[in-house]
């Protein structure tokens, strides 16, 4: 029911918060997040992919609950139904060259 | 007003570092060995770590525990280091952060 | 790959709890945590826990960090620090980034115990320097010595607010605010009631309209809201603060479990997105386990007593113990569980208004609203006694689990029973000889001793102090009452700080006898 994307969640009506920051690490604002459902985003994993919110430096760790709750109101459900966004490795940021090291093993290994 | 608790009714006198001096943004500030740079700052009374990339606004300490990442400063040219968890230093050069490298607003417009 | 028995993740009160567990009983224990230091939270927690004996009640936060580290030390535990464990997978295989490396290690079982993290609120200004979250605040001043701002507007009336609150002030800040959406404090009474004494003044139904400043917080404006949480206009209040510290909550961090495949629910109840688990933390797939906040927001106390358990659960999935001993062990810590779980604030009561304790006494209304019992509703609760000369008076309104006082009394003129949410009574038949044992051991300051009889016109009232400077005798002030309102004229008669006390002082004050049932706290001149 929450991936039906021919539910009509009618139009985006503009409201005076929407410059309010939601992720802080990406500066995605409420205005944007609402605004993306509008252009068919329903699930959180899409909508952190669209607008990279939740995928800064922290990971989602302060906003995750807002966006839901945002994308839920939006929606017009209620926030327990929708699915959080996936989790995957790595789940803390972690730089490019220690991530690496990890390559390094394994063809050491073979 | 006086940021530093020297005597705290249930931990008592607080183990300190030795002092080390070390520089913000060219400035010199006194801070303890070992100690995160950002309780250093902070006992200076500075609030500001960084301005973010999109909307050049003011961030600081929020979560203290090296999670949020809001603290990220450039320290000895090296940018978004977490300062509320990285130990301070002797010598150390602590710089404010503009967006997330280690450059200012201005010369990254200009590199582009 | 490195295997082992049981692969931890997180070293706070559970994770710890549950490794020392394993390890007695032969396992091969490692736990890693992505911390500089180990304990989770628990050496931020400078005031004395709850529960009772077995909970390590009137014991602080700290003392216990460290007694469960030595003991985990004993028992062989392996706790690598500054590990992050950035994955784990169905077949119990974890990466941890350990310095410079990404390395791999196998578990025969797994214990997740990362905790949680904190919720925030958002309102304008919610990213200027100076907003911070509650952690925040007590990792600088508990851990790193650094007042977190000089005055403060407290967004949370839990007990996370509140306790934060009050170690604000322990350490020198002004709290000029605590404030809650909510119509009612969500936290303990007596966290409250120790914040109120002091003139603290709550905000209930309240909340930010805004932070105020350009590069940090230079002021904030709270507003009253209504019952579908609109600002209701004209209600707006100022403060000047350089901090705003928010306590709103928190969330498991559940991630991992998800990513390993574990079936997960969104349960409101317990904080967010939870594994689907029993009562002993045994997840969708067998060997994995889970305790403490991941599994569901509780206190520290209840963290320790999952973790044993999840301990004995995975010594038993191993075959390092059999059913029955897995059963006994578990029927023990059952009884010390639900010993925590029970009176106003167990997990089932959450969001719901009580009205009456469980003694049929009409719970204090000015307590949930403004954080302290009336004048003239404290008459009304059976620790609350007029003897001839010197007595306790407990001021324990609530059904909370604890009990230390009963234990404290060398005389045992105090009684709680059996059941540890009962609240306190005075055996009028035994005498009290004025030791000051049971103010100290009150982990919520909640007892005083009182003697109407001190002096001709004039009461003496002993109160629990954990304040500096240390007020000295001869010292005279102001006596303010439960509101924190001046209510009289004041001097210090006597102050004690004994070892047996662990820090908590006994300021004795002298007042007119007519004001020995309002003067609760002391303020120097």
């Amino acid at each position: 029911m929450v991936n039906d994307r021919l539910r009509d969640i009618g139009e985006f009506v503009p409201s005076a918060d929407d410059d309010m920051i939601i992720c802080r690490c990406e500066e995605i604002t409420k205005g944007e997040i609402r605004k993306a459902v509008h252009d068919g985003m329903f699930t959180l994993t899409e909508i952190r992919r669209y607008l990279r919110c939740g995928m800064g430096l922290c990971q989602g760790q302060t906003c995750s609950k807002h966006v839901k709750n945002i994308v839920a109101k939006e929606l017009g459900i209620s926030p327990a139904e929708l699915e959080p966004a996936t989790s995957r490795v790595p789940m803390r940021p972690i730089e490019m060259r220690i991530f690496a090291n990890e390559a390094k093993e394994v063809r050491s290994d073979e | 007003m006086e940021t530093r608790i020297e005597n705290h009714p249930i931990l008592g006198d607080t183990k300190k570092g030795k002092p080390v001096t070390f520089t913000y943004n060219d400035m010199e500030v006194q801070g303890y060995e070992g100690e995160p740079i950002a309780a250093a700052l902070k006992a200076a009374g500075i609030m500001v770590h960084r301005y973010t990339k999109k909307e050049h606004k003011p961030r600081g300490i929020f979560c203290a525990i090296g999670r949020c990442t809001d603290c990220v400063m450039v320290v000895d040219g090296k940018p978004n280091i977490r300062t509320c968890v990285t130990p301070l230093k002797q010598g150390m050069k602590v710089q404010t952060q503009y967006g997330v490298s280690a450059d200012t607003f201005d010369k990254q417009q200009r590199g582009v | 790959m490195k295997r082992y028995d049981l692969i931890i993740v997180g070293a706070g009160p559970s994770g710890l709890s549950a490794a020392i567990e394993a390890a007695k009983r032969g396992m091969n224990v490692i736990v890693f945590d992505e911390n500089e230091r180990p304990g989770g939270q628990l050496f931020k927690q400078i005031h004395k826990f709850f529960g009772s004996k077995e909970h390590k009640a009137k014991v602080r936060g700290f003392v216990i960090g460290k007694q469960l580290l030595d003991e985990a030390a004993e028992t062989g535990v392996k706790v690598i620090l500054n590990a992050t464990v950035i994955g784990l997978y169905q077949d119990k295989e974890i990466v941890v980034k350990i310095g410079e490396a990404v390395e791999h290690y196998k578990g025969n079982s797994i214990i997740i115990a990362t905790g949680a993290a904190e919720n925030m609120v958002t309102f304008p200004g919610w990213t200027l320097p100076g907003v911070i979250g509650a952690g925040a605040a007590q990792t600088m001043m508990n851990i790193h010595g650094v007042k977190p701002g000089s005055k403060i507007l407290m967004l949370g009336s839990g007990n996370v607010g509140l306790v934060v609150g009050f170690q604000l002030l322990q350490c020198g800040c002004e709290i000029a605010a605590l404030v809650d959406a909510a119509p009612r404090i969500g936290g303990y009474g007596v966290h409250a009631a120790k914040l109120a004494r002091t003139g603290v003044p709550f905000y209930l139904s309240h909340t930010i309209v805004e932070a105020e400043g350009d590069a940090c917080v230079t002021g904030v404006t709270i507003a009253e809201i209504d019952s579908s949480f609109n600002f209701i206009p004209g209600t707006e209040k100022h403060f000047d603060v350089d901090t705003i510290c928010m306590a709103v909550g928190l969330s498991p961090m559940s991630q991992l479990l998800k990513m390993a495949g574990c079936k997960m629910e969104d349960n409101p109840k317990r904080g967010g997105q939870v594994p689907i688990c029993d009562e002993y933390g045994r997840t969708s797939i067998p060997g994995i386990f889970v305790a403490g906040d991941v599994s569901g927001i509780e206190e520290a106390s209840s963290a320790m007593i999952e973790g044993r358990m999840a301990g004995i659960a995975a010594a038993e999935y191993l075959g390092y113990i059999d059913e029955n001993e897995l059963n006994k062990e578990l029927a023990s810590l059952d009884k010390a569980l639900s010993g925590l779980r029970q009176g106003m604030f167990a997990p089932e009561n959450r969001g719901r208004l009580i009205e009456k304790t469980d003694e049929g006494i009409a719970v204090s209304d000015s307590l949930l609203k403004k954080g302290y019992v009336a004048d003239d509703e404290i008459e009304r609760f059976p620790g609350f006694t007029h003897t001839k000369g010197i007595h306790p008076v407990m001021e324990c309104t609530q059904n909370i689990p604890c009990n230390p006082c009963q234990d404290a009394c060398p005389k045992g003129c105090i009684k709680i029973g059996k059941d540890i949410t009962a609240l306190p009574a005075v055996d009028d038949s035994v005498s009290c000889i004025g030791c000051g044992m049971c103010v100290a051991s009150c982990s919520g300051q909640a007892i005083f001793l009182v003697d109407e009889t001190y002096e001709e016109g004039y009461a003496s009232i002993t109160m629990p102090y954990e304040f500096f400077p240390l007020p000295e005798i001869g010292i005279k002030g102001k006596a303010l009452g439960r509101d924190g309102q001046i209510v009289c004229e004041a001097e210090v008669i006597n102050v004690k700080s004994l070892p047996a006390f662990d820090k908590t002082n006994l300021l004795t004050i002298k007042v007119p006898v007519e004001y020995a049932s309002k003067a609760r706290f002391f303020k120097a001149e």
